[in-house]
């Protein structure tokens, strides 16, 4: 958050820099089972954010100590790559990233059935390969989608996006430059029903601001939704039309 | 909010993600299925079925977990007192104890009977409640694979390898000129002449992708049909 | 997230083919799988390349910044490699810093760039003694099929021959591309069961204990080499994969790198 100082103007005729309204998602596309090696994946473009999440699991957990006897561990690693940022940054986690993967980890541990799955780990991996605003966000999205690809038993998907406040306005979605200049930042997670998993908030905001602030943002989680939802079902559309595996076995008796 | 998918779609296809709603009748959940606020909704990322008055979820992907009675192919990973460790597949290790051998064996002789490395086809004789899952090799029907390969699926995929009444690998059984074996954690043996193998793991490798779709058993006798006219 | 041991029924299969001179997916044992190579995917990075080999995967980046020099060598720029084995990308990699194989692995492709003289490092100075561009590389893996040093070093060069000089934003001057004299290009194979294998996959690399990588530059030179792995091997093999690597260096210098 810089001072406002600045002479630039985050709106013209009503919309914001990149040519969007205020309310508007920047494009996103979403790919699923793009890696070999997991068990699942997912790349993810959210604007200029570039982000490929990937599932191992449920699977043996090393070290030892760390299994619980009743149910599987969730594990969330976010790590930016060097390139991924403006100022080339030194590879390993930083402070950020340990509060990143935990408030993300956080965001997806809930509808997880870990359960179904005793002494065993979930090792979700998300890698930043370009960065702008909103990587958390893109991150646990990707996360969603690749849990789903990977048969984890999940209760629902979780969609992730930010709102924010620049230039006074309430907007969706802030890109890099939004961000740095803005007033105010609120990243959120949700269920498809609507339930938070996520919630953070830096800047200022005053109450009605922060209301609408987080309205926006179920908004714009629920159009995440339906891009993931659509991307794991068309998934199986490509051969031959489907039937439920009920008509397939008749077939097999007849 | 999103509300109303998975259910009654009739553009057909009823691949569900988690969380899809399936039916307003809690009494109506069956496998891979959870009740919430009295509706149904899928936990997995799968295929939704009816089936007399429940509704199911047959999953897409995911891991093998053991139960007792099914076999698996399995790899010795480690030898530790008097179990070898086999890595099944599964995010769980089977142990299969000394005493579970169709001979007596003595302790000392463990390693050189089955050695690290080696291949077994075993049954788990037992699953506790904290996974610890413990195979036998005591039946006629098991043993050490010396010979062939193994090939490994999704073992989500393995009911439609087997097929209603096992009519899918019984008529592969009979159509390719190998012996085979099918795991349920998706391992699969075949072990023939090097053609005959080539030919059945590519067959089993189209039936993973299409498990999925209608009329694959007709297909696929129509694959092998061509592929042994096209090496006459 | 320990190596799973291989099933000996999978090895004495591999061994198998290999007599009877052939390989698990069909290939020659000369042959490379499948390359795909785009350049300029990371458009905040300063070069980049995103190399598919086979399944294999890797993306790399390069950032050029003005830093200090080095105190022995006060004019000439600074190159610096680095190779992260991401977890995500292969159930035997562990988050941390890179162990002795990643550290290997960035290791020879800096060596691959540096010594075929690539980069022309005093053309890199911007103030003697004081500021010099320095020209991060970072190979990031994605997806390990098998064979990450070809497809790494693939990927730096690559991301080099498409990189631009950020000078505008320094104010020093306009944006230029990075001048780039040499094509290095790596070529690696394993040994087992008495034969070469090129451009080994997962289980190949599995079952050999012995790896080389051979880079050449584009007049048929070789500025790095690099044997790996626990075994041995003859003088006439290494020979054998010399010339066979520089021929497949060729092919694929002349396909992928515009030379």
């Amino acid at each position: 958050m810089i001072g406002m100082d600045e002479k630039l103007s985050f709106f013209k005729d009503g919309l914001r820099l990149d040519g969007r309204r205020p309310d508007e998602l920047r494009p996103i596309k979403i790919e699923v089972g793009v890696l070999e090696r997991a068990d699942g994946s997912c790349y993810i473009e959210m604007g200029d954010n570039k982000v490929i999440a990937a599932v191992y699991g449920p699977r043996e957990v090393h070290p030892r100590h760390l299994q619980e006897v009743t149910r599987a561990i969730v594990r969330y690693r976010y790590n930016m790559a060097s390139f991924s940022v403006e100022e080339r940054k030194r590879p390993g986690p930083d402070r950020r990233s340990y509060e990143v993967s935990k408030v993300s980890r956080e965001a997806l541990a809930p509808v997880i059935l870990t359960s179904y799955f005793p002494r065993s780990v979930v090792d979700i991996f998300v890698e930043v390969l370009q960065a702008d605003a909103g990587t958390r966000t893109a991150g646990i999205n990707a996360a969603s989608v690749a849990l789903a690809d990977a048969g984890i038993p999940m209760k629902g998907l979780i969609s992730s996006c930010a709102a924010g406040k620049v230039d006074g306005e309430i907007v969706l979605d802030p890109m890099k430059t939004e961000d740095n200049f803005g007033e105010a930042d609120v990243p959120i997670a949700m269920t498809p029903g609507g339930e938070i998993t996520l919630l953070q908030m830096d800047g200022r905001l005053s109450r009605d601001e922060f209301r609408r602030a987080l309205e926006l943002a179920k908004v714009g989680c629920q159009q995440i939704y339906e891009v993931q939802r659509r991307v794991l079902v068309d998934r199986y559309s490509s051969i031959a039309a489907p039937e439920s595996c009920e008509a397939a076995e008749a077939e097999e008796e007849a | 909010m999103i509300e109303d998918l998975g259910m009654d779609h009739n553009n057909d296809r009823n691949v569900v993600v988690p969380g899809d709603l399936l039916s307003d009748d809690p009494k109506a959940s069956g496998e891979g299925t959870y009740v919430k606020d009295g509706k149904v909704r899928s936990l997995l990322y799968g295929m939704a079925s009816s089936y007399k008055d429940k509704v199911r979820v047959i999953p897409l992907a995911g891991k093998y977990v053991p139960a007792p009675g099914d076999t698996v192919i399995g790899t010795v990973q480690d030898i530790v007192f008097s179990n070898w460790i086999v890595n099944i597949n599964s995010p769980y290790e089977g142990l299969l104890h000394i005493s579970e051998l169709p001979r007596k064996i003595e302790m000392n002789e463990m390693s050189k009977y089955l050695r690290i490395g080696s291949s077994v086809m075993t049954r788990v004789k037992d699953v506790d409640s904290t996974m610890k899952v413990e195979l036998t090799m005591n039946d006629r029907r098991l043993g050490i694979l010396t010979r062939g390969r193994v090939a490994e699926i999704s073992p989500t995929r393995v009911p439609r390898l087997i097929g209603k009444g096992g009519s899918m690998i019984n008529m592969l059984k009979k159509e390719l000129n190998c012996n085979l074996f099918v795991g349920q954690n998706g391992r699969i043996w075949v072990d023939g002449n090097d053609d005959d193998m080539d030919l059945a793991l590519k067959t089993i490798l189209i039936i993973e992708k299409e498990a999925h779709t209608t009329g694959l058993t007709d297909r696929i006798m129509e694959f092998l049909r061509s592929e042994k006219e096209a090496r006459s | 997230m320990s190596d799973v041991v291989m099933a000996e029924i999978r090895k004495d299969y591999l061994y198998h083919l290999v007599l009877k001179g052939e390989r698990a997916d069909g290939r020659a044992f000369d042959e490379y799988r499948e390359i795909t190579l785009q350049t300029g995917t990371i458009r905040k990075a300063d070069g980049s390349a995103d190399v598919r080999l086979g399944k294999t995967r890797v993306l790399v980046g390069v950032k050029i910044q003005p830093g200090e020099p080095f105190a022995d060598t006060p004019n000439k720029g600074v190159i610096i490699t680095n190779a992260e084995l991401v977890p995500l990308a292969s159930p035997n990699f562990e988050p941390g810093p890179p162990n002795e194989v990643g550290i290997e692995l960035a290791r020879v492709v800096d060596r691959g760039v540096r010594e075929s003289g690539a980069i022309d490092l005093p053309s890199l100075c911007i103030a003697p003694g004081e500021k010099v561009w320095i020209v991060f590389i970072d190979v990031h893996v994605l997806d390990d099929c098998g064979n990450l040093m070809d497809a790494s070093s693939l990927g730096a060069i690559a991301a080099l021959m498409t990189a631009t000089v950020p000078a505008a934003q320094y104010g020093l001057g306009e944006d230029y591309p990075l001048p780039v004299r040499d094509v290095p290009v790596a070529t690696t194979a394993v040994e087992f069961g008495d034969a070469i294998i090129f451009d080994p996959d997962t289980d190949e690399e599995s079952v050999a204990d012995t790896k080389l990588t051979v880079i050449t530059t584009a007049d048929g030179s070789v500025c790095g080499m690099q044997k790996s792995g626990p075994g041995f091997l003859s003088q006439d093999k290494i020979y054998r994969i010399v010339d066979i690597a520089c021929e497949r260096a060729k092919e694929i210098r002349e396909k992928f790198l515009e030379v």
